[in-house]
């Protein structure tokens, strides 16, 4: 009787408990709260995790300078990268120069300040992807500028602290990004598939003349969530389900998303 | 159980911080092994079950403040997980003495298997719908295969832990 009855009490703590949590999720500005707090928390347990995984990682490596060849190797993908994307970015002003419209109201990312961060920790889940950076609000990092490196857009950030960011990757299942291609005459939405399957788009008329290797760029339409002319990936295949009226599209991101060490956070705002 | 608190709630903290300091970032083939899950798994196949469900809580709570994904999902998975093995346990199924070796890797493999699936599901609920789209099979694999190849050592730490307070329950 009195198992029953503590059984009974143990569910309904965490029942009460669960219930909670899942107000405190819906109402998010107390869940960042409490994100905030539990982080404390566990900071200092990672810290001792981290000083003694460090050092037994980088033994069982078995090179003494490991740690300065995985810095510099980060550092030359980071300057690899700003090469690429200037070299996908002179696609990207060919193309505008040819519009002769109203290029000079676009803003560009050329033009616009940037603040270049490290990546400090990658998603620790499954279901997101998403990098956390080393510059946050203290350095005019705020939630919704785009981040770009290897190459071209990597997402945008959609968390900030005085000292961090969160960015949500372009991958993510949750990110959706407007590109335009075929000298800005189509404009579709791609969506992310996931950090291990890259990009998607479907819904794309069949009118269109895309092929493999077709330029993707963010189309920065007025109250877009990205500024125009970002590299955001070439296509990889093309498909068309037979009787549908639309082709599918899979993507290949421009930015190798899987080795982030540095990045540029754009400090640019969607307008709203 | 009241003994057990501070040793299971510091060894869950320790568990977390393993989690995100090195098993995030040793993805196999793209995949992170969840041991935030296994912890409270094996702690129920020990039978400390109300000390399951508290660590599931705990683990799941702390890994949710680090990802992006919906607040608590994590923490849900772990008490399901928790709950389930507790149950096991209670019956003396799994038990690392008495039981056959492969039964304890067995069940934390279906563990493994189940549990990214009880997550996405569970995502509906928070109305994101997306989290299907990413490698959910795959997760759904590896963590098996990790939950398998870890399941006895992380239980005799459960044990272990369970046994500072002098009794099991």
């Amino acid at each position: 009787m009195a198992t029953d009855r503590s059984r009974r009490r143990t569910w309904t703590l965490s029942v009460a408990v669960l219930a909670t949590l899942i107000i405190l999720y819906l109402t998010t500005g107390v869940a960042s709260g409490l994100r905030s707090g539990a982080n404390l928390v566990v900071t200092p347990f990672s810290w001792a995790v981290n000083e003694i995984a460090r050092p037994a990682g980088h033994f069982f490596a078995g090179t003494v300078n490991y740690s300065d060849v995985v810095a510099q190797n980060q550092k030359l993908r980071y300057q690899l990268g700003e090469a690429e994307q200037r070299a996908n970015e002179g696609w990207a002003y060919a193309r505008q120069l040819q519009q002769l419209t109203t290029e000079l109201d676009v803003p560009f990312v050329g033009s616009l300040a940037t603040v270049s961060a490290q990546v400090t920790t990658l998603s620790p889940t499954n279901f997101a992807a998403t990098v956390d950076i080393s510059k946050g609000r203290d350095n005019g990092v705020l939630v919704g500028m785009p981040v770009v490196a290897n190459g071209g857009l990597i997402g945008s950030v959609i968390g900030t602290t005085p000292h961090g960011a969160t960015v949500r990757l372009i991958s993510d299942t949750a990110s959706l990004v407007g590109v335009t291609f075929a000298s800005g005459k189509t404009d579709i939405v791609v969506a992310g598939r996931g950090l291990n399957n890259g990009l998607s788009a479907s819904s794309v008329p069949l009118g269109t003349s895309v092929v493999q290797g077709t330029h993707l760029t963010t189309d920065g339409l007025n109250g877009g969530l990205f500024p125009a002319g970002l590299p955001v990936a070439t296509v990889k295949t093309v498909t068309l389900t037979p009787g549908a009226a639309t082709y599918n599209l899979t993507l290949q991101p421009a930015a190798d998303l899987r080795h982030l060490a540095y990045v540029d956070v754009v400090l640019w705002e969607p307008s709203p | 159980m009241r003994r057990l608190i501070v040793p299971v709630t510091l060894t869950t903290l320790v568990v977390v911080a393993v989690q995100l300091s090195i098993f995030s970032s040793l993805r196999f083939g793209g995949v992170v092994v969840m041991i935030v899950w296994l912890w409270p798994l094996a702690m129920g196949l020990a039978g400390l079950t109300a000390l399951a469900l508290w660590s599931a809580l705990i683990a799941g709570v702390f890994f949710d403040t680090h990802a992006s994904t919906p607040f608590g999902l994590t923490a849900l998975v772990a008490v399901a997980l928790a709950y389930g093995a507790s149950r096991l346990g209670r019956e003396g199924v799994g038990d690392l003495d008495s039981a056959a070796w492969w039964v304890t890797p067995l069940i934390a493999a279906g563990a493994g298997l189940v549990a990214p699936l009880i997550f996405v599901g569970a995502s509906f609920f928070t109305l994101n719908f997306s989290l299907w789209r990413d490698s959910l099979l795959s997760a759904m694999a590896v963590n098996a295969v990790a939950f398998f190849l870890l399941a006895r050592p992380i239980t005799r730490l459960a044990r272990w832990v369970g046994s500072l307070g002098g009794s099991r329950r």
